[in-house]
């Protein structure tokens, strides 16, 4: 049902409110807790989830989220595993939730069977940065059948001509990298960012969120005054790496008060 | 003989061999994949780049090289006359040189300033480092720490020629991971870096650009068989890993359909036991590294950790043409065990004074099969990959298995 996540976005812009996304590796520290983080992020009014589906060649992230997705596959998480997660989310919270993951797993299970199931289980979209509108754009009905919508990214070194073809494609929003790389570098290190931003502000018919390197207020706030808001992953993962069944509301809720407004403040 | 000819040209606009290929990427490494294409063409079949390409290909890399008439190991087996297409005597050791003199004349005409590179068996890291150094190009070579460790003669050559070895630390650390750490460089640095990529496989344009650098050592058998006398061959044979040398050796006579052409894939210990890297003949498809082809994956998805005694041949993919030409029952794919791959390599050693690389002798391996099935009036060739200097400590930790069997073969069949 995406458009829970596009009201989301919408009431979001209309009130002014920066939307803050935060990525968490389905079955990272353990499949245990990955229900009880996704509900904790819906009460510290985090705006939607990106559930990650973890896979063992992530080409396009850095070492934290390469770590807990190793993990999360010795924990034995599969695409099953994941679905029936959303399902037991969706009985207690409305929360946008969009799996971002690698087109593989997704390609075994079937493209139509699987977006089936992500409609039955109450998936809003899908992220998947190996499958380009290049190889997506032929199940656009399909994905509209099951009302799915598919995140599109772009980085720095998109051409314009390029975004606004990608924009023409993406629903809800447009996924902007900070950087070229991969996931959980510092997002400081990249040149004329400022006028990438401006540019996409201008051109783009969808909002856009920047996510790549986001791990603190100074981001936060930095990025969100260009787009709609942004998405926290790597610097997530660390904060809950080894985290404690019933320290997960509290140390959510400080996390995410740490990205919005700083540390330390009431 | 009859000589068919099929007409269809692959891959498509769209980078696809049938159903196999494309370009499964993020969006960050669009615009490099982009600009290599268009330079690839426009250099393609311009006069200048071709002219510069066939003299550092002659005069730098050796070629010709030249197709040898084993004439012992042909009476070995009695049947059809087996030809070995000498990959060995290329300069650095392999066929991988064909790949990456192309590739670094295009990274220069890119104005490119470093070469990153992914390597198994050190070959192609070699090749990288080799022009990397002739063309004053930064290089960094990524290799996994178990590769590193099996193949140390060739990290010393790439150290020696200026290149950075950065040893891949996570997965199985071997040639997928060293792959995926290149990727992610690659996706880090993509405006100042070119990947060379040392195999078919890859998002488009990869599979077909290397097949197109390496496809001069099918040109040249085609005519070196023909200077012989003979007007096709019956069979070409060459190992599959990631298939560079088997697409470079397939390539010119796939429009020859009398001409049977034969990939071997690393069985490690047995198909069964599941330590193998047979993606062809135990995997199914899937999308990896850019391209939909042949993978070793388990029931969702996950990439399966290959295993070969030859670090050339670990790797879960395969060359997305490959998986056309196995579909489209073009080419035929099988597989030898290491055990059968390291007895063909003493075989060769003792009866012909060559010592193969553990790759190349998979291939020759085949022939234990293949042999009987043919006759004395056909011909084989089979493409010697790449010389065994680098697999030294491997076939001396073997040989005592073997070297009863061996003395037996010599004076038996041969003299």
């Amino acid at each position: 049902m995406s458009q829970r996540l596009r009201q989301r976005i919408g009431q979001s812009i209309r009130s002014g409110k920066k939307l803050l996304s935060l990525f968490v590796t389905a079955g990272f520290p353990d499949p245990e807790l990955t229900v009880d983080i996704i509900l904790a992020c819906d009460k510290a009014g985090v705006d939607f989830i990106e559930l990650g589906m973890p896979f063992s060649d992530p080409i396009a992230d850095g070492p934290v989220i390469q770590k807990a997705s190793d993990i999360a596959l010795q924990k034995g998480m599969t695409i099953n595993r994941i679905l029936n997660m959303v399902k037991t989310v969706r009985n207690q919270s409305s929360i946008p939730i969009i799996l971002m993951g690698y087109v593989n797993p997704v390609f075994q299970t079937g493209f139509e069977p699987f977006f089936a199931r992500c409609a039955e289980a109450g998936v809003d979209g899908l992220i998947l940065p190996d499958w380009p509108p290049e190889e997506s754009t032929r199940f656009t009905d399909l994905l509209n059948q099951y009302d799915l919508d598919l995140i599109h990214l772009i980085a720095p070194n998109t051409p314009l001509e390029r975004i606004k073809q990608i924009d023409q494609h993406s629903k809800a929003f447009v996924y902007c990298t900070a950087y070229t790389g991969v996931t959980g570098k510092d997002s400081h290190t990249s040149n004329g960012i400022e006028s990438f931003l401006s540019t996409l502000r201008e051109h783009l018919n969808n909002p856009f969120l920047v996510g790549f390197g986001i791990k603190s207020a100074e981001d936060f706030n930095y990025y969100s005054g260009f787009s709609a808001g942004c998405i926290v992953g790597s610097a997530f993962i660390k904060t809950i790496e080894n985290i404690r069944q019933q320290e997960i509301d509290e140390k959510v809720k400080e996390f995410v008060h740490r990205i919005r407004y700083g540390p330390e403040t009431g | 003989m009859m000589i068919k000819r099929q007409s269809k040209e692959w891959p498509d606009a769209r980078g696809y061999f049938g159903r196999f290929g494309g370009q499964f990427i993020p969006e960050v490494l669009r615009p490099a994949l982009n600009e290599l294409h268009h330079a690839y063409l426009m250099f393609k079949d311009d006069p200048q780049f071709q002219s510069e390409l066939l003299a550092e290909l002659s005069d730098y890399a050796g070629r010709p090289t030249p197709l040898y008439f084993a004439r012992n190991l042909t009476s070995h087996y009695g049947r059809a006359k087996i030809y070995l297409k000498r990959e060995d005597l290329a300069h650095t050791g392999a066929h991988k040189i064909n790949n990456t003199i192309g590739q670094i004349l295009l990274a220069k005409r890119m104005g490119k300033k470093r070469i990153i590179a992914e390597t198994g068996a050190g070959q192609h890291g070699v090749a990288t480092a080799t022009v990397a150094a002739k063309y004053g190009l930064q290089c960094c070579i990524y290799m996994g720490e178990e590769d590193m460790a099996r193949q140390q003669p060739n990290v010393m050559r790439m150290k020696m020629l200026g290149a950075e070895v950065r040893a891949v630390h996570t997965g199985t650390k071997t040639l997928k991971d060293a792959t995926n750490e290149a990727l992610r460089d690659w996706l880090t640095n993509v405006k100042t870096t070119h990947y060379i990529i040392g195999s078919v496989v890859g998002p488009h344009p990869f599979p077909m650009m290397v097949r197109d650098f390496q496809s001069i050592i099918g040109k040249e058998v085609l005519e070196q068989i023909r200077s012989k006398q003979i007007s096709l061959p019956d069979y070409l044979v060459a190992c599959v890993g990631g298939g560079s040398n088997a697409m470079g050796l397939f390539y010119p006579f796939l429009p020859y359909e009398n001409v049977k052409l034969i990939g071997v894939e690393a069985e490690g210990l047995g198909l069964s036991s599941g330590q193998h890297a047979a993606s062809l003949t135990a995997g199914r498809p899937g999308i990896f590294h850019g391209m939909l082809t042949y993978l070793l994956q388990d029931e969702n998805g996950q990439i399966r950790l290959p295993y070969s005694i030859s670090a050339g041949l670990d790797y879960p993919g395969v060359g997305a043409e490959h998986s056309f030409l196995m579909e489209s029952k073009r080419a035929s794919y099988h597989s030898v065990t290491d055990r059968q791959a390291l007895w063909a390599a003493y075989v060769l050693t003792r009866l012909e004074g060559i010592i193969p690389a553990l790759e190349s002798a998979h291939a020759l391996a085949y022939l234990e099969e293949l042999m009987p099935r043919t006759t004395e009036q056909q011909t084989v060739v089979v493409n010697l990959s790449g010389r065994g200097d680098k697999d030294m400590d491997t076939y001396i930790r073997h040989l005592n298995d073997f070297e009863q069997v061996l003395k037996t073969i010599r004076i038996g069949n041969t003299l």
